[in-house]
């Protein structure tokens, strides 16, 4: 799951990489859809993070369709 | 005659204001249920990255400690609004450190992105923070 930190809350996009890697149409369009945003984020400065539970979590650079959640975080500044 | 002229006008303005309230209401309504759905996305949002030790402690003490990956002795102390955050060490606040999104995010989200950078992107947190010294 993308999700991507907004004054909506968060907004999400959803695959499953089971379906993903057996090619369903509609799982791949997900992906692409979440490797199109998570482009488009990172490149207005955003920050990507990889959260699997029970795990640290890590600052990604690359998009990874296997990770379970990857939090996009706006660019921050000090205040 | 005089108390009609004088209830008769306060009748019309009870009126215009009973046929605008719902009006102004159907209006404002969506403003207001998009800013407590966003509120509840971002808690969720929150609780998912949270430990349940980490949820706990912010539910009952209104803040966050997160610990330093790099400094074993320094922890973050994250507030559940907006504030300052706290930089702890040996028990003593050393700093203060103000830290924000570019843009507006409900405060669950801000707790949220102090958490996942101070863990996994610690010096870059502390390179874009600004920072005020405490000194006693």
């Amino acid at each position: 799951m993308l999700r991507v930190m907004s004054r909506r809350g968060d907004d999400r996009v959803t695959w499953d990489v089971q379906k993903v890697l057996e090619g369903d149409p509609e799982a791949t369009a997900a992906v692409r859809e979440a490797e199109r945003i998570f482009a488009q984020e990172r490149a207005r400065g955003a920050t990507a993070f990889r959260t699997d539970p029970g795990k640290p979590t890590q600052r990604i650079e690359q998009f990874d369709k296997t990770a379970e959640q990857i939090v996009l975080v706006p660019r921050v500044v000090g205040g | 005659m005089s108390l009609i002229t004088q209830v008769l006008p306060t009748l019309g303005w009870i009126v215009i204001a009973l046929v605008i309230t719902p009006m102004v209401w159907l209006i404002i309504q969506p403003y207001f249920k998009g800013i407590l759905r966003a509120q509840r996305r971002a808690a969720d949002l929150l609780r998912d990255v949270l430990t349940p030790e980490q949820l706990r402690q912010l539910t009952w003490s209104g803040y966050l400690d997160i610990p330093s990956s790099t400094e074993p002795r320094r922890v973050y102390r994250v507030p559940m609004t907006k504030g300052f955050v706290q930089v702890v060490e040996n028990g003593r606040i050393v700093m203060r450190l103000c830290v924000q999104p570019g843009e507006y995010l409900p405060d669950a989200d801000v707790v949220a992105l102090h958490k996942l950078m101070i863990e996994a992107d610690e010096e870059n947190y502390l390179l874009r923070a600004n920072k005020y010294l405490c000194i006693d």
